[in-house]
C-alpha cells in the first residue's frame, strides 16, 4: 500500500536574530503508511514541531524549506498558498497541543466542526450539521445532539480535545497530524485521548503523525518510532523493537531517563541540548555521549542497517541488547523511619467564602477538605491528583500563602499560634519551588540578587559574605558560579529551576514543598533536576512535599504518597505498598494511567 | 551561514535601528528640539521680549523681527521663547508631582489590605467624576496664581489615572511566583514595593509618566489660554495664543502658529517617545 505521507531528505531553515537563516532540521526521511501510528519524538529543540508545521506548510514568515514532502501524488514542499488551502483540512488533519487557544471562545463547537466541512465538501448547512453531529459522537462526546450548540468554554480540557479531534476528522483525512496532543492534560484524560486516536486510526485507515517530547505517552499505541535530536534523525524504526532494545545511545538514555517503577536511580544526560547556532560537527549528541568516541565528531554517521531499528551510530548497541536501565532492579530496602516534623490536622480550605459589598456569601465545596497528615523529618511526601484535586492548594496552604481552617503544626508549634517575627521565621522554615521556572525570578533582578534574596530579607550578612555565600549556593545545585551576574532570560528551564532551588536553600529550609517541579522539563532535564532534589535531601536532610500529577515522577521520588481525588485524601501509603497493591479505585486508576510505571508492558499489536 | 550577513557595518545598524525603532527616535528627536526651545534658546536669542516697539505694530515677520511683532509692537519671537520657558518650568514639574502622586496612591492602594484598597477606590472614582478642567477653574479662582500654585494645582489634577494603573499593575504583579517565594522569605509590602514591583512595572511608568508631561504642557496651555495659567505680564504658550485669537480678525498668523505649533509639537513628542519606549518593551515584560 502507499503511504500516506512520504518525506524523503527534508530540511528547514530558519531566520534566528537577524543572522540569516540557520538550519532547524536537517535531512529527514519519515513515511507514514495509512493506518499507522508513527511517533516523532524529540526533546525541545529537536525540530519535531517544524517537521509537522512543514508538512503543513505553516511555517513562520521566512522559512527555507528543501527536500520532498509526498502526500496523494504531491509535493508539498513545492505546493503553492492554494494548493496548500486544499490539503489542510481535507487530505491531512491536524491537532494542537491547547484546544482552548485552537477553538473560537465565540463560537458553537457545531459551527467550526461544520466549517472545515463546508469549505471542502460544501453542501447544505443541514447535511454539515448532521455531520457535525456524527463526528461528535465518534470522538466519544457524551450525549452529543444536546452538546452542538455549545461553545467551547463550556467543555472540559479532554472534551475540547475531543471537539478538536472531531474538526481534524470532519473530511476524513488521510493523514492525522497530532502535536502533543495530551500534553497538559490529566494522565486519565491524556490516557483516554491516546486511546481515542488509536481507535480512530484503525477504523479510518488513516495515518497518524503524532509529535510528542514524551515517550511513555506513545510506548502503548505508537506502530513506529522516530527520534530527533537536534535537527537529525538519531533512531527510527518499529516501536516494539524500539522499546525492548534501543540503539542508539541517545535513545537509551532518553529511556532511562524515565522515572520508571523499581528505578534505584534515573540516568543523567549530561550537558544541554545544543543551540541550532551552536551544533556540534559529526554526531550531534557526541558531546553528552557516554559511548564516544574520537570518530563521532568526524561526520554525520550513516544510519547502520544491522537488525531491529536504524540507528545513525558509529558504535550502535547491539542488535537485541538489554538496555542498562532494563537491568536496574528494584532497591529491597525496608522503609526508612521518620521522626515527626509537621503536621497538618483537618486541614480545610475555602475559596469564594468571602462576601462582597452586594449579596451574602456563597457556600462553595471546599477545595480541600479535613486533610490530616504527618510528614517526617528527611521524608519526602508525595501528593499525586488530577488538576483540581486540591493538591497546590495543600501545599499552599501549607506554605501559609492562603487563609485555611484547621492546624498547620511545624515541630511542635502551630501556625495558629505564632505572631510577627516569631511567624515570619518559622514561615521561612517552609521553601518552595513552582512549576514555571520563568514566573518563579523577578525577570529584572540578576539570579545573584535572587538566591541572595531570602539571605537579605534576614539580613546581618555583609555584601562579601553575600557574594561568597551565593556562589556557593550556585555550586550545589550544579551552576557555574559565574553566573550570579547574568538575568533570568538568559537561562534554560532546568538552569531556572535549579536557581529556584538554590534560592529555596538560601533561606536554610527544613521543608520544601516541590509544586509541580519538573512538569515544564524535557525528559532529560526532569531526571537530572530530580536526582539533584534527591542528593539535596540526604545531604542536608531536608524534608520534601512532593507535588504532581505524575505518578511515575512522584513514586521515584517520594517514601509515602497520598493521592488526593476532590479535596480529600483517597488514600496515603508507602510508595511501594501503595502501587503494588493500590485499594482505592481513583488510586488504580491513576496507576493505570502511567504506563512506564508498569515493569512489564503487555503491548498488543 | 552567509558571512555578509555577520559583518558589522555602522551605517546599517543606524538605519536597521531606525526602521526598528522609528517612532522612538522620532519622539526623542522632537523632545530634544522642544527642551531646547524652551531652556537653551531664550539665552542664545536675549533681545527683551517686553520692549515696546509702536512703530513697528502688527509686522509680519522680518529680518529684524523673526516671528514679526504684536498688536503693542512686542518682537514675537523673544514672547515666544520667554513663554516657553514659562510654560515649561510650571509644566514638568506639575507633571513630576503628578507622577509621584499617582505612582504613590496607587502602590499604596495595591498593596494595602482590601478594604483600604477598596475605600482608595471608591474615592479615585468620586474625584474621576468631577471634570477636571472645572476642578481646575474653581481651585484657580480661589488662589493667588504663582508658579508654586499652579504646579501643585496642575499636579493635582492628573494624577488619578496613574494611580488607578498602578494599583492593577500591583494587583497583577502580586500573585506571581517571584512575590510568593519573597514573601515566604519574610518580604514586607514595602520590600516587594522596592525590591520588585518598581522594577517590574518600571516600564509601564516610564510610558505613561512620558505622556503625562505632554497632558500638563496641554493643561496649562489650556488654562493660560482661559487666562487661570500662568499670569500677566509674564506670557506663555497658552496665553499667547489666547491674546492672539483676540485680533483674529487681523489675520496675524505669525503670531497664531508657532506656539500653537510647540504646543501640539510636545504633545507630540511625549505621545511618541511614550508609544516608542512601549513597543521597545513591550515584548519582555
Amino acid at each position: 500500500m502507499t503511504a500516506v505521507l512520504d518525506i524523503r531528505n527534508l530540511s528547514v531553515s530558519l531566520p534566528r536574530g537577524g543572522a540569516g537563516n540557520v538550519p532547524i532540521l536537517e535531512h529527514l526521511d519519515l513515511t507514514v503508511a495509512p493506518g499507522e501510528m508513527v511517533a516523532l519524538v524529540g526533546e525541545s529543540g529537536s525540530g519535531k514541531t517544524i517537521a509537522a508545521l512543514s508538512i503543513m506548510r505553516l511555517l513562520p514568515k521566512g522559512a527555507a524549506i528543501t527536500g520532498k514532502i509526498w502526500q496523494d501524488g504531491m509535493d508539498l514542499a513545492q505546493a503553492d498558498e492554494a494548493a496548500m488551502r486544499r490539503v489542510r483540512g481535507k487530505k491531512i488533519g491536524m491537532v494542537f497541543q491547547n484546544p482552548l487557544s485552537a477553538l473560537n471562545p465565540t463560537r458553537t463547537v457545531a459551527s467550526q466542526i461544520m466549517e472545515a466541512w463546508r469549505v471542502h465538501e460544501g453542501g447544505s448547512a443541514k447535511a454539515a450539521r448532521a455531520r457535525a453531529l456524527e463526528l461528535l459522537g465518534e470522538v466519544g462526546i457524551p450525549n452529543p445532539a444536546s452538546r452542538l450548540d455549545d461553545y467551547p468554554h463550556q467543555f472540559s480540557g479532554g472534551m475540547r480535545q475531543r471537539v478538536m479531534i472531531a474538526m481534524a476528522l470532519a473530511c476524513s483525512p488521510q493523514l492525522l497530524i497530532a502535536d502533543e496532543p495530551t500534553t497538559g492534560l490529566d494522565p486519565l484524560i491524556a490516557k483516554q485521548i491516546m486511546a481515542l486516536i488509536a481507535r480512530l486510526r484503525r477504523e479510518h485507515n488513516m495515518g497518524v503523525l503524532f509529535v510528542t517530547h514524551d515517550l511513555s505517552v506513545v510506548e502503548e499505541h505508537a506502530d513506529s518510532v522516530h527520534v530527533l535530536y537536534a535537527g537529525r534523525s538519531v533512531e527510527w524504526g518499529k516501536a516494539k523493537e524500539f522499546f525492548a532494545h534501543p540503539r542508539h545511545p541517545y535513545s537509551e538514555a532518553l529511556l532511562g531517563a524515565v522515572a520508571r517503577l523499581g528505578q534505584a536511580r534515573l540516568q543523567n544526560i549530561p550537558g544541554n541540548l545544543p543551540e541550532p547556532e551552536s551544533r556540534p560537527a559529526g554526531c550531534r549528541f557526541t558531546p553528552r555521549c557516554a559511548y564516544a568516541q574520537a570518530a563521532c565528531s568526524a561526520a554525520y554517521p550513516l544510519p547502520s542497517p544491522a537488525g531491529g531499528t536504524a540507528a545513525a551510530c558509529l558504535y550502535p548497541l547491539p542488535a537485541g541488547a538489554q538496555p542498562a536501565y532494563a537491568a536496574a532492579t528494584p532497591p529491597a530496602t525496608a522503609p526508612r523511619q521518620f521522626l515527626p516534623q509537621l503536621e497538618l490536622q483537618d486541614l480545610t480550605v475555602r475559596y469564594g467564602g468571602a462576601s462582597g459589598w452586594f449579596g451574602g456569601t456563597k457556600k462553595h465545596p471546599p477545595s480541600l477538605a479535613e486533610v490530616s497528615l504527618t510528614l517526617g523529618r528527611g521524608e519526602c511526601l508525595g501528593v499525586v491528583g488530577e488538576s483540581g484535586s486540591g493538591k497546590s492548594t495543600l501545599g499552599r496552604a501549607v506554605l501559609q500563602m492562603l487563609p485555611y481552617e484547621g492546624e498547620v503544626v511545624l515541630e511542635g508549634r502551630s501556625f495558629s499560634s505564632l505572631r510577627g517575627q516569631d511567624r515570619r521565621a518559622q514561615r521561612r522554615k517552609l521553601q518552595v519551588v513552582f512549576q514555571d521556572p520563568r514566573e518563579s525570578m523577578n525577570p529584572r533582578m540578576s539570579i545573584g540578587e535572587v538566591i541572595a534574596e531570602p539571605l537579605r530579607l534576614k539580613g546581618g550578612m555583609s555584601n562579601a559574605a553575600l557574594r561568597v555565600r551565593v556562589e556557593a549556593l550556585l555550586a550545589s545545585v550544579g551552576l557555574n558560579p559565574e553566573m550570579a551576574a547574568r538575568l533570568p532570560g538568559a537561562v534554560s528551564g532546568g538552569q531556572a529551576q535549579r536557581i529556584a532551588i538554590a534560592r529555596a536553600l538560601a533561606a536554610e529550609p527544613e521543608i520544601i514543598v516541590l509544586d509541580e517541579p519538573t512538569s515544564a522539563l524535557d525528559v532529560s532535564t526532569q531526571a537530572m533536576l530530580l536526582n539533584l532534589l534527591k542528593d539535596l535531601a540526604s545531604r542536608l536532610a531536608l524534608s520534601y512535599i512532593l507535588i504532581s500529577h505524575d505518578f511515575a515522577v512522584v513514586s521515584y521520588m517520594a517514601d509515602r504518597i497520598a493521592v488526593l481525588n476532590a479535596g480529600r485524601i483517597v488514600e496515603m501509603n508507602e510508595t511501594s505498598k501503595l502501587i503494588s497493591c493500590p485499594q482505592h479505585g481513583y488510586t488504580k486508576a491513576l496507576i493505570n494511567a502511567a504506563p512506564q510505571l508498569r515493569p512489564h508492558l503487555t503491548r498488543e499489536f | 551561514m552567509s558571512n555578509a550577513a555577520m559583518t558589522f557595518s555602522p551605517s546599517r545598524m543606524v538605519s536597521r535601528a531606525f526602521s526598528k525603532h522609528g517612532t522612538l527616535t522620532t519622539g526623542l528627536v522632537l523632545s530634544a528640539a522642544i527642551l531646547f526651545i524652551g531652556f537653551v534658546a531664550p539665552f542664545l536669542y536675549t533681545p527683551d521680549p517686553y520692549a515696546i516697539h509702536p512703530a513697528h505694530a502688527l509686522e509680519a515677520p522680518s529680518l529684524a523681527f523673526p516671528l514679526g511683532t504684536d498688536e503693542l509692537g512686542r518682537n514675537g519671537l523673544a514672547l515666544l521663547l520667554s513663554g516657553g520657558l514659562a510654560t515649561l518650568v510650571v509644566a514638568l514639574p506639575a507633571a513630576l508631582v503628578a507622577f509621584l502622586t499617582g505612582l504613590a496612591y496607587g502602590l499604596i492602594s495595591g498593596l494595602a489590605p482590601a478594604w483600604v484598597d477598596k475605600l482608595l477606590m471608591r474615592l479615585l472614582d468620586v474625584f474621576l467624576a468631577l471634570p477636571s478642567l472645572i476642578v481646575l477653574i474653581f481651585f484657580a479662582s480661589l488662589v493667588t496664581l504663582d508658579n508654586t500654585s499652579l504646579i501643585l494645582l496642575l499636579g493635582f489634577i492628573s494624577w488619578p489615572g496613574l494611580a488607578r494603573l498602578v494599583r492593577n499593575e500591583v494587583l497583577a504583579q502580586r500573585g506571581r511566583d517571584f512575590i510568593l517565594a519573597a514573601e515566604q522569605s519574610g518580604a514586607g509590602r514595602l520590600y516587594l514595593a522596592r525590591a520588585h514591583l518598581l522594577r517590574v512595572i518600571a516600564p509601564v511608568l516610564v510610558v505613561n509618566g512620558t505622556f503625562m508631561i505632554g497632558d500638563s504642557i496641554f493643561a496649562l496651555s489650556a488654562l493660560s489660554f482661559l487666562g487661570l495659567g500662568v499670569q500677566p505680564p509674564q506670557v506663555s504658550w497658552g496665553s499667547l495664543l489666547e491674546t492672539a485669537l483676540d485680533i483674529i480678525a487681523l489675520d496675524p498668523w505669525w503670531l497664531i502658529v508657532p506656539p500653537g505649533l510647540l504646543v501640539f509639537g510636545s504633545l507630540l513628542a511625549a505621545s511618541l517617545t511614550g508609544q516608542g519606549l512601549l513597543r521597545l518593551w513591550g515584548n519582555n515584560r
